[in-house]
């Protein structure tokens, strides 16, 4: 027997039956699914990514404090890279009749390389995206530099040894961020200008950047092709380093369309199993047939095999084309909600999902399929005598545990993918074994009931195997569908709701010890809530433990602050924040402390204008940057701060009706600069809510995996049922005791798949808030509501749908009933 | 065609069984189904195997046809013992050398009458099994029928088919469990002629599992199971010492 060519036409004619169209549905269900949540969370990923290498107007910055080498520009232009000069200053800028610190940043062509600038023509006016730059001569300025200067538009500024006009009003850069304390109001001039402006002479404070775009393979070669010019002076940025608050959203955003992901990947399992084991008992006439005809058992394995072999690769082609369709059609809907175009799928995420699909089937369906060579011929003359025995598991962990860790390599989080797959076998474990218990109350239960109850409550148990399948299948679904309708808005909402509804939107620095009281005071006046006024002092890290601290963008000039408590949206990881009163200590952010290099009980020594001092590290912080409080890296006792040069920073919520008398404030003190962020702000929660709708579509695919399950459980009894029926009524049931009973076993179902999918679902949602969000969910009312109503709607509804025929079936089949 | 088992040593009887028990642990204890059975069986011969339901007589023909292993005793099949065969062994035996009809036809209901015989000739790696199939369905009067699924066909045609499968491969040997049983009485008879033209037309032997007594009576020898265990020939025929012997 040709092997190939009888696997071949034994699945090309097999195509004429049912069960075989369950299978490549539920192998291609997993492949569509996983090709399209990972085609699109590429794509997904990659847009953020753009949009995060927003922040900093490009795709790639080579910074440094002295101008940057040609060295490095020759070899970007090789690259066929775009590139951009950037210079940031901060310096004094005067006006007629005034005078601020200003963050002047000057610009040559093709500045921002990401993202666009945005202009007014002046106060009030709307702003529009603009693609140019200021001309020589000209300048423009940020909202907050024309009040601090008192200017108008059409005035002229003094830079240097230049003079410049002010011609528009600057309202958003992409690359504003860098933290709240570099914003002193900005002025953006050509780099012309700055250059002939006399300020770049020796020991000016300059930092000069090279801004780098172009495709991913570009910057990843010059990524890897680098050299720093002088150790640790020169250094890259990419995205990601920059912006705190901005990177937590979106690495939360990545993580939950992870789990998307990896609910579908569950789901599309137990959707092959219940498909393959369907099949498999589907096969063994065929089999013991075949036996009998003379087929030997290599040659049933390898005809076996190589069928599901066509029918990964046919499951593996339609899936992939439903997933690349279905990638497309979640980026059509959701681009009038994006903020930048998705780039093009790539081929490369089918790759990995094609593999998926193989493993899945080597391990969910193969074992069913290959327990078939163990059919006796003698099941040809006698049923009975053809005990199905599953082949032996254990080896079959391999490809199972391949199969989920696949995703969770491409998904890029094994913690993750480690909890979602613990959760849910535990999760399936109970559903089984609580299943098996209800079975059980079930079959003793019919003991004592009567008519359609002993039908419904006796089907439940005698098919007690199946059943309990069924039931774990249908939880799993039903807690994707519940963590897809209830808990993802739940936990969004909560979350939000962790973030204050007035949380800091304005911050003021630059304010002196002597004007520090004055301007509480004021502010208290004028409404502000949350407010908080925090000493802050430049030094120079000097030392750690005696050593040069390495350099980096987290060290050399540091600000610290001082305070005698722990702050809010603090909390301390290791050692013991001081008492008041404690000497000579230093708590540092964990963030900090990583990228640096220090541990508790390491010495710093640090330099404020000549003298000296040292601090003991005696805690390490973890800081809620999305609090949008003041926060420092390094926090000092007071003694030793109280003794350096300081200034204070304020940050505070101010209603919006105060904002008049805010400005007056500001003119009072012209040292003072006010930072708006609710625009920082505004964008964070553009960010989440971007990314929950595409969750909300990408959970849209485990929805579709739950109810291909549900079908595959249906269809996997229906055979059975039907024989039941025609049975019971030939004994001479009527339609209402059969329907009922189809109802009653449908019912029970229900309730112990909602009970055991709803508390799963809590729990899911409560591991994920306390793991990702770090707060504490509460599962509202509706979930318990929702769940029950949506498991008796779905798996009634289902049931009974898919037993239409069981319902019709005439009593003559049972007469026909060998002959089928 | 081409199977080493083929090669059967002239005169050796097709079917010789010594002393065959099979027995099953069933909640009483253990039951013995078929108890120290012994037979031969010639070629060309015919053999019914008559009994009550539950005696132990399909039972009996899966053990001589090889599709299950007695917990003692031995079968020797077309001259090959099958106690030394593991079920590869007999597997490749079985497509040599028996063809098999059964009660329920066991047509593939995917496959049309013309694929089903081919596919059994396809097993048994028969050389141009197309033509080999379409001779035997034209032997059975089915050659109007070559492309008709069998659902489309009637018991009588379905069970033709089954016969023109069985004998297709040019067996040594047939096994039919109750080959009528599932037909009504004037289908069952015609495919009874068949099956025993056939049989006549081959050389094949037949063993016949039934509990129709008329089609026992066509057979050679006729056997009775009662309780697994074979009782004295009771249907006399003028050819039972030519073969059987209990």
């Amino acid at each position: 027997m040709n092997v190939w060519s009888f696997s071949f036409r034994l699945l090309f004619r097999q195509g004429r039956s049912g069960s075989l169209w369950m299978l490549i549905a539920g192998l291609a269900v997993a492949t569509a699914a996983l090709a399209a949540v990972s085609l699109f969370t590429d794509r997904v990923g990659r847009a953020l990514e753009r949009q995060a290498a927003e922040i900093l107007a490009a795709d790639v910055v080579v910074r440094d404090r002295a101008p940057l080498p040609e060295r490095i520009r020759v070899s970007a232009d090789e690259l066929g890279l775009a590139t951009s000069d950037m210079i940031t200053l901060q310096t004094v800028l005067f006006s007629p009749t005034d005078s601020a610190l200003f963050s002047v940043k000057a610009v040559s062509d093709g500045y921002p390389l990401r993202g666009r600038l945005r202009t007014a023509a002046g106060p009030g006016q709307p702003d529009q995206e603009t693609a140019t730059i200021p001309a020589p001569g000209e300048a423009w300025i940020a909202p907050e530099g024309l009040r601090t200067l008192d200017l108008a538009i059409g005035d002229r500024v003094q830079l240097g040894e230049r003079e410049l006009e002010v011609t528009r009003l600057l309202t958003w850069e992409p690359d504003r961020g860098g933290g709240p304390f570099l914003l002193t109001p900005r002025l953006l001039v050509n780099r012309a200008d700055l250059e002939g402006s006399s300020l770049l002479g020796a020991g000016s404070r300059a930092n000069y950047r090279l801004l780098l775009a172009g495709s991913e393979r570009q910057v990843e070669r010059f990524i890897a092709g680098f050299q720093p010019e002088r150790a640790g002076r020169m250094r890259l940025e990419t995205p990601g380093e920059e912006q705190a608050e901005t990177d937590e959203a979106l690495e939360q955003a990545r993580r939950f369309l992870a789990i998307a992901a990896l609910t579908a990947v569950i789901l599309s399992a137990v959707a092959v199993l219940l498909a393959a084991l369907r099949f498999a008992t589907a096969q063994r006439d065929l089999i013991a047939m075949l036996k009998a005809l003379g087929a030997e058992s290599g040659e049933i394995t390898r005809a076996v095999t190589l069928m599901l072999l066509w029918l990964v690769a046919a499951a593996v082609l339609v899936g992939a084309a439903i997933g690349w369709i279905g990638q497309a059609m979640i980026a059509e809907i959701l681009a009038t909600q994006m903020r930048t175009a998705l780039p093009q799928p790539r081929l490369a995420p089918l790759a990995g999902s094609g593999l998926f699909t193989l493993l899945l089937a080597i391990g969910f369906a193969l074992p069913p399929l290959l327990a078939l060579r163990q059919v006796p011929p003698m099941r040809i003359l006698n049923r009975s005598l053809d005990q199905a025995s599953m082949a032996r598991r254990a080896p079959w962990l391999v490809p199972i545990l391949a199969a989920f860790l696949l995703p969770a390599w491409e998904l890029n989080d094994w913690r993750l993918a480690v909890l979602m797959l613990g959760g849910s076998a535990l999760l399936a474990g109970l559903l089984a074994l609580s299943a098996w218990g209800a079975m059980y109350l079930g079959l003793a239960a019919s003991k004592r009931a009567s008519g359609a109850w002993r039908f419904g409550l006796a089907g439940l148990s005698r098919r007690r195997a199946s059943s309990i399948v069924q039931v774990t299948a249908l939880g799993l679904g039903l807690m994707a569908l519940l963590l897809l309708a209830v808990v993802r808005g739940e936990l969004i909402g909560q979350w939000q709701a962790t973030l204050p509804a007035n949380a800091p939107d304005h911050f003021m620095v630059n304010i002196q010890p002597d004007q520090a009281d004055g301007v509480r005071a004021e502010l208290e006046a004028l409404g502000a809530e949350r407010l908080q006024v925090r000493p802050m002092a430049n030094v120079q890290l000097v030392a750690i433990d005696g050593d040069q601290p390495p350099e980096n963008g987290f060290t050399g000039q540091v600000n610290v602050s001082w305070i005698d408590q722990l702050p809010p949206a603090n909390e301390i990881t290791e050692g013991a924040f001081w008492s008041p009163g404690a000497r000579g200590e230093i708590s540092v952010a964990q963030r900090w402390a990583d990228r640096v290099g220090v541990r508790l009980g390491d010495v710093m020594t640090f330099d404020a204008g000549g003298s000296r001092f040292t601090a003991t590290v005696t805690s390490i912080r973890n800081v809620q940057w999305n609090s949008f409080n003041v926060n420092f890296f390094l926090l000092l006792t007071p003694e030793a701060g109280e003794q350096l040069p300081h200034q204070y920073v304020a940050s505070f919520w101010l209603p919006e009706a105060a904002a008049r008398d805010l400005d007056a404030l500001a003119r009072e003190l012209p040292n003072v600069s006010v930072l708006d962020v609710g625009a920082l702000i505004q964008r964070v929660f553009e960010i989440i809510t971007q990314v929950s709708q595409a969750a909300q579509v990408v959970f849209a695919f485990t929805l579709i995996a739950g109810l291909v399950v549900l079908l595959a459980a249906l269809e996997a009894t229906r055979d059975e049922r039907r024989t039941e029926a025609a049975l019971i009524r030939a004994l001479g049931a009527d339609n209402a005791t059969v329907r009922n009973g189809v109802l009653i076993e449908y019912a029970v179902m229900a309730v112990i798949a909602g009970l055991l999918a709803t508390a799963g679902a809590a729990l899911t949602g409560w591991i994920m808030a306390d793991e990702l969000f770090n707060f504490a969910y509460r599962p509202g009312l509706v979930l318990f509501v929702g769940g029950f109503a949506l498991a008796g709607v779905l798996v009634v509804g289902a049931g009974w749908l898919g037993n239409r025929s069981v319902l019709r079936v005439p009593p003559v089949r049972i007469l026909r009933a060998g002959a089928d | 065609m081409g199977d080493s088992t083929r090669e059967n040593p002239s005169g050796t009887p097709p079917l010789v069984a010594r002393n065959l028990h099979f027995a099953v642990d069933a909640p009483g204890g253990r039951l013995e189904i078929v108890n120290d059975i012994s037979l031969t069986l010639n070629a060309g011969r015919t053999l019914a195997i008559v009994g009550a339901s539950g005696s132990g007589k399909t039972t009996l023909l899966g053990l001589l046809a090889g599709l299950e292993r007695p917990t003692s005793g031995a079968v020797q099949l077309a001259g090959e013992d099958l106690s030394v065969l593991d079920e590869d062994g007999r597997a490749r035996l079985r497509r040599a050398r028996v063809g098999f009809v059964f009660q329920s036809f066991h047509l593939l209901a995917s496959l049309t009458a013309l694929e089903n015989v081919m596919l059994a000739l396809e097993i048994g790696r028969n050389d141009q099994p197309r033509e080999r199939a379409l001779r035997a369905l034209e032997q059975v009067g089915l050659n109007h029928r070559l492309d008709h699924y069998p659902r489309q066909l009637s018991g009588g045609e379905q069970q033709r088919v089954a016969i023109a499968r069985a004998f297709a491969g040019g067996p040594d040997i047939l096994f039919a469990d109750e080959p009528t049983g599932n037909l009504d009485r004037s289908n069952g008879e015609a495919v009874a002629d068949l099956l025993f033209a056939l049989n006549r037309e081959h050389g094949t032997a037949l063993v016949l599992v039934t509990h129709d007594p008329k089609l026992a009576e066509r057979c050679d020898d006729v056997v009775t199971i009662v309780d697994g265990r074979l009782e004295s020939p009771s249907v006399a025929t003028p050819a039972r010492a030519a073969g059987v012997h209990p």
